[in-house]
């Protein structure tokens, strides 16, 4: 494979609140390879979105990047000046956001706010506009003239969302992010916007990073897929084999949950039991293993690192779903309950 | 979620609904007192820029009619206690009326939309320094700032004007502080950032236009409270000196004579209150008419 375009490296975030440190983003490493569409799933708060803001320094008060690197292009953009990022956001790296609704100015014309993304970078008025005509077409925005000067609530939800991603490729980034940029929309148009991308991804090259909470999502999408929990990417691989073989317990029961058109009618839908950790204090050990259906005794004091489990496929997991299913019988498990699978066979000393 | 679905059902009656200023104005052209007040301000406008050039009588001409003689033919307001003609001195006066409360506004905006957008915006040390001095100058009485600028400036239109800013830029400045504060947190504000845009940008081409309608309705407001303060400052006799006729020194003046010139003291007063409610009425108006939560 060729070089990564975008390496992140041990990335911190923290936000300093009353009740002590919350850290949102605790280490995560990764790599974005041009060209492709990476995913980044995880429940809220599992810290996924907060890494992408942290990607282009913009995470809001009293949040901060204290820690790792981002390179992009041989320079880390956590050491850049407050211009030199600002330059670089929408020019190389754009970003769409999760609510077409509240992510255009209400007061100015659709158009002229695509428009302005390219003035920002020092593109004159005239090419701006005529690009902007261009990209509306190319996002598939039915009479582009007239819709330019459109205010955005004249648009409708998956039109603004198209205004949003012309307004993100508009200065042919190398990387758009996409913080879940279908959840505000109805399930029809939710598959347009994502065969917008899919078709945008293919023609332009722009590599993509996907951030979602929908398996779906990323089996439609994507070709790699970071799975988050609180903080920390607990598993990573290419998305057919995390898919067929998930080997970490948080990812099972994320597709285990995950509604399907091809169940078979009996079949239930389960949900993970529990709640997301409170980061500010954290789960000692792993910190999935309050929920996991899989623990053992080591789970809850030693910390796993990420280690190869596959081709590409790497999980931070002391079990692994290969053991869970020799050993705790995981394909006959009703409920994905805590302890559920260690307790009928109880692994190692417990 | 009530007015979204109301925006949604009466779209398509009324298509024609195309921003937020073509509906302010057409919600606006339906409240009557304010569409008075409207034309009652244009003519009032029209007579003082009129009056620079044309006046049935100088204003400082003196005994053009009997002292202290009423309304008649040839003085349709009657004269003063020198004999000058009460008509061309309230026209006059409109002129320092209107260049004090439309010059104090202007300043106002001038001083208030670019810090409170900077406190708001920037927040921290910038937002602590200037919540501060607003503080400090709602502590001092308006009329003490106002009479000590004065007395170190002395007593000319354009130091009164300053006055009367140095006692008014408080509102309009935490309005703005308090508007950016909100629209800074709205997720189109986060788009821009991420989209590269400079923070003067983001100030003044997003946070702004947003922020506009209460800002005009404000300044609305401000203009006859300018107006009264300088009457005010005027009845006192440290506002526009003679022999340049206002609305307070001539109300000043005639209150002297009350018993038997009593349309000296009227004829100012009367201006002067129906300028003060022309304007609270359109400031209501446009209240009404820029708030998108009053659909009508």
């Amino acid at each position: 494979m060729a070089n990564p375009i975008l390496q992140v490296r041990d990335l911190r975030t923290q936000f300093a609140t009353e009740g002590g440190i919350v850290k949102a983003v605790d280490g995560v490493s990764f790599e974005l390879y041009p060209g492709e569409s990476l995913g980044i799933v995880g429940e809220s708060g599992s810290g996924k979105s907060m890494t992408a803001l942290s990607l282009l320094r913009l995470v809001p008060e009293p949040g901060r990047v204290v820690g790792g690197q981002v390179l992009f292009r041989d320079q880390d953009l956590l050491q850049l000046t407050s211009e030199e990022i600002r330059e670089i956001r929408g020019r190389d790296i754009a970003m769409i956001f999760q609510d077409p609704q509240s992510s255009l100015n209400p007061v100015l014309r659709t158009g002229f706010q695509v428009d302005e993304a390219m003035l920002a970078h020092g593109k004159p008025k005239n090419q701006a506009r005529a690009r902007t005509l261009e990209l509306l077409k190319k996002v598939r925005i039915p009479a582009a003239e007239s819709r330019y000067k459109d205010f955005p609530h004249q648009l409708s939800g998956g039109m603004r969302q198209r205004a949003m991603i012309a307004m993100g490729l508009a200065n042919a980034p190398a990387i758009l992010i996409a913080d879940e940029p279908t959840t505000a929309l109805d399930v029809t148009v939710q598959a347009q916007i994502l065969e917008l991308l899919a078709d945008l991804n293919r023609e332009l090259g722009t590599a993509i990073i996907m951030i979602t909470h929908n398996m779906g999502v990323v089996a439609g999408l994507c070709t790699r897929v970071l799975v988050m929990y609180a903080g920390e990417i607990v598993e990573q691989g290419p998305v057919e084999q995390i898919f067929a073989n998930p080997q970490h317990p948080y990812t099972w029961s994320l597709l285990k949950s995950m509604p399907r058109v091809d169940a078979l009618r009996h079949e239930r839908l389960r949900s993970i039991e529990g709640m997301a950790p409170d980061l500010l204090r954290p789960p000692s050990g792993c910190r999935f293993h309050p929920r996991c259906p899989f623990r053992i005794d080591k789970c809850f004091t030693n910390e796993p690192q990420l280690e190869e489990v596959g081709p590409g496929q790497r999980a931070a997991c002391w079990v692994t779903m290969d053991r869970a299913r020799k050993e705790m019988g995981a394909d006959e498990l009703k409920d994905i309950r805590p302890g559920a699978g260690s307790n009928v066979h109880p692994g190692e000393d417990r | 979620m009530a007015a979204t679905a109301a925006a949604v059902v009466t779209r398509p009656i009324a298509p024609e609904q195309a921003s937020l200023w073509s509906d302010a104005w057409r919600r606006l052209r339906r409240n009557r007192m304010a569409l008075i007040s409207a034309v009652y301000l244009t003519l009032l406008v029209v007579v003082a820029i009129v009056a620079i050039f044309k006046t049935p009588y100088s204003y400082r001409a003196v005994g053009v009619a009997l002292p202290y003689s009423g309304p008649s033919a040839a003085n349709w307001l009657g004269a003063d206690i020198l004999g000058r003609d009460v008509l061309s001195r309230l026209l006059v006066g409109a002129q320092i009326s209107l260049i004090v409360g439309v010059g104090t506004q202007v300043l106002v905006l001038a001083v208030g939309v670019p810090i409170g957008l900077i406190a708001g915006y920037y927040k921290g040390v910038a937002d602590s320094v200037v919540s501060f001095i607003i503080n400090v100058f709602y502590g001092i009485p308006d009329l003490l700032v106002a009479m000590i600028l004065l007395l170190l400036l002395g007593p000319s239109l354009n130091n009164i004007i300053i006055a009367i800013v140095a006692t008014r830029w408080m509102d309009m400045t935490r309005l703005v502080r308090g508007q950016t504060l909100a629209l800074r947190e709205r997720e189109f504000i986060e788009a821009a950032r991420a989209s590269g845009a400079k923070p003067l940008k983001i100030l003044f081409g997003h946070i702004l236009p947003n922020a506009l309608g209460p800002i005009i309705v404000q300044a609305t407001f401000g203009v006859p409270a300018a107006i009264l303060f300088e009457a005010f400052l005027s009845f006192l006799g440290i506002g526009v000196q003679p022999p340049t006729p206002s609305w307070g020194s001539m109300a000043s003046d005639g209150l002297a004579a009350i018993r038997i010139a009593p349309h000296m003291v009227l004829a100012p007063s009367i201006a002067l209150s129906l300028t003060l409610m022309a304007f609270n009425f359109l400031g209501d108006g446009l209240r009404d008419a820029l708030d998108p939560r009053s659909r009508r």
